[in-house]
């Protein structure tokens, strides 16, 4: 497992840098020794519609980094994506973005 | 000339699971063990791997999304190892839903299997290896009909 965990902010089309404050969650998928790395893209790109490149340049992140930052949202929202990655087998978790309000 | 034939392929507007006999026997007894397991709801350190964490720090926020969440999660799975069972049993047709309740099948058999054998990055499967452990066996099996399914989903 590399020691250097970078998340990789995901924007999304349209959306300015900074997270919206109605979408204060950011669904992260972590590294694990078991999933395929095709598995993986291909879970990424059903789920979130990521073309194939972004859904790759995602799973290598989370390959090489160790995790990466695959969806924001509100917590429902979030809590439904954690919830379908689960269903695939991958190891997702959320958490509110940006510092916490203590 | 020697036609290789894929063990999943896109059929028409779905897909055939083409296992040989012994094959579809083993991943259905597999399926039907982790069934088991699911369903007996006894905490095991090896379905563990199935159920991740979800509020890593906020045990409190942890429970609530688990109280509603685990149930529905267990359930999720157990109807995914029945649509398998199902095709396997019969002609082993499936549509885009019944091939990816496969895949999350035969990826939670995968992921049991990672967590009884201890599986890190650091010591992946040698796939050569025929004396490897049975359940080493399993999973590099596993995990190429998993790689074979993802293909035939995304047209390869």
């Amino acid at each position: 497992m590399p020691t250097v965990l970078e998340p990789t902010r995901v924007i999304e089309p349209g959306a300015d840098e900074q997270v919206a404050p109605d979408h204060p969650w950011i669904v992260i998928v972590w590294n694990d020794p078991v999933n395929l790395m095709s598995y993986v893209t291909f879970v990424l790109q059903k789920l979130f519609g990521y073309s194939l490149e972004k859904a790759t340049e995602l799973m290598l992140d989370v390959h090489h980094k160790g995790k990466a930052v695959v969806a924001n949202g509100t917590r429902e929202q979030a809590e439904m994506h954690v919830f379908r990655l689960h269903e695939h087998g991958l190891w997702a978790s959320m958490e509110k973005d940006g510092p916490s309000d203590g | 000339m020697i036609r290789f034939r894929a063990p999943i392929r896109r059929d028409g507007d779905g897909f055939v699971v083409a296992l040989s006999p012994d094959e579809a026997e083993l991943v259905q007894r597999l399926l039907g063990e982790l069934g088991e397991l699911l369903a007996s709801d006894a905490p095991s350190p090896l379905t563990e791997r199935l159920f991740p964490v979800v509020h890593p720090d906020d045990p409190e926020q942890e429970a609530e999304y688990q109280r509603w969440m685990r149930p529905e999660l267990v359930q999720s799975k157990l109807t995914a190892i029945a649509t398998v069972d199902a095709a396997l049993t019969g002609d082993g047709r499936l549509d885009e839903g019944g091939l990816l309740a496969f895949m999350q099948g035969v990826n939670s058999v995968r992921l049991v299997l990672g967590a009884m054998l201890d599986i890190t990055d650091e010591e992946q499967p040698d796939e050569d290896d025929d004396e490897a452990p049975y359940e080493m066996q399993l999973y590099v099996y596993l995990s190429w009909l998993l790689e074979w399914s993802v293909r035939a989903m995304t047209n390869q």
